[in-house]
């Protein structure tokens, strides 16, 4: 899927993943997958809600159906079929269904690098640290981020502090900003790298 | 649950960025292809 997210831009579709998992959960997977940069949303509260509403959800095993839906640019649903669990989609047929779907209107898929310089100062045994680095990595963004410990590595420490203000980690450097609210930071990264259409 | 040809219902989720995601701000916009999927740790 990932390989063909620019085609799925092009036809002017923003492709989005559901199932019931918890949002660290998607994360770690997707990492584990090689990184996924379009949004996997946990339909978790109240369990399968999204999935129920346009009949994808399983009551037996409790579990989102492998299913597909399309939905055009007025709202309108215009594609929704099942593969079942052990199924698997034809990206093929689906980009095909999208792309006359759309007719010939596009979206230039809006894409914008990292400046140089970015860094993301981290710290050991840090939980939203780590957050911090599977986002990174779901990005596709690992060569384009310095990371930096300042739990192993007293000059980046210093320097932390002396620039940043602070010596606490997480802190992203973007653009000369000092970052340092973890979810803004994860958020940011991903506006700037995977921003939704 | 929504047929082929009505209006689909909007949500907000939250995805593995830790950002809303607000089905409504796509209307509009572009199309949406929701792929639903079984559990994680299971292909897409």
């Amino acid at each position: 899927m990932e390989a063909s997210l620019d085609a799925f831009k092009r036809a002017n579709t923003q492709v989005l993943g559901v199932s019931i998992d918890s949002v660290h959960c998607h994360a770690n997977w997707a990492r584990d997958l090689g990184g996924v940069s379009f949004p996997l949303l946990a339909d978790f509260q109240p369990k399968g809600a999204v999935a129920k509403s346009l009949g994808h959800y399983l009551d037996g095993p409790g579990i989102t159906d492998r299913a597909t839906v399309i939905i055009d640019k007025e709202g309108v649903v215009r594609y929704s079929e099942s593969v079942t669990p052990a199924g698997s989609r034809d990206m093929a047929e689906l980009l095909a269904e999208c792309e006359k779907i759309n007719g010939s209107g596009s979206a230039a898929p809006a894409s914008t690098k990292l400046s140089s310089g970015t860094t993301l100062f981290v710290k050991s045994a840090c939980g939203v640290s780590r957050r911090a680095r599977v986002a990174i990595d779901n990005l596709h963004a690992s060569k384009d981020v310095a990371i930096r410990n300042v739990s192993d590595d007293a000059a980046a420490k210093a320097e932390l502090l002396k620039s940043g203000g602070k010596d606490q980690a997480p802190c992203l450097v973007l653009e000369g900003k000092y970052m340092y609210e973890s979810g803004d930071l994860i958020a940011k990264l991903a506006d700037t790298l995977a921003p939704l259409l | 649950m929504t047929a082929i040809g009505e209006k689909a219902p909007t949500f907000v989720l939250e995805d593995q960025f830790g950002r809303k995601v607000d089905s409504a701000k796509f209307i509009g916009r572009c199309n949406v292809m929701i792929l639903f999927y079984p559990l994680d740790w299971t292909p897409t």
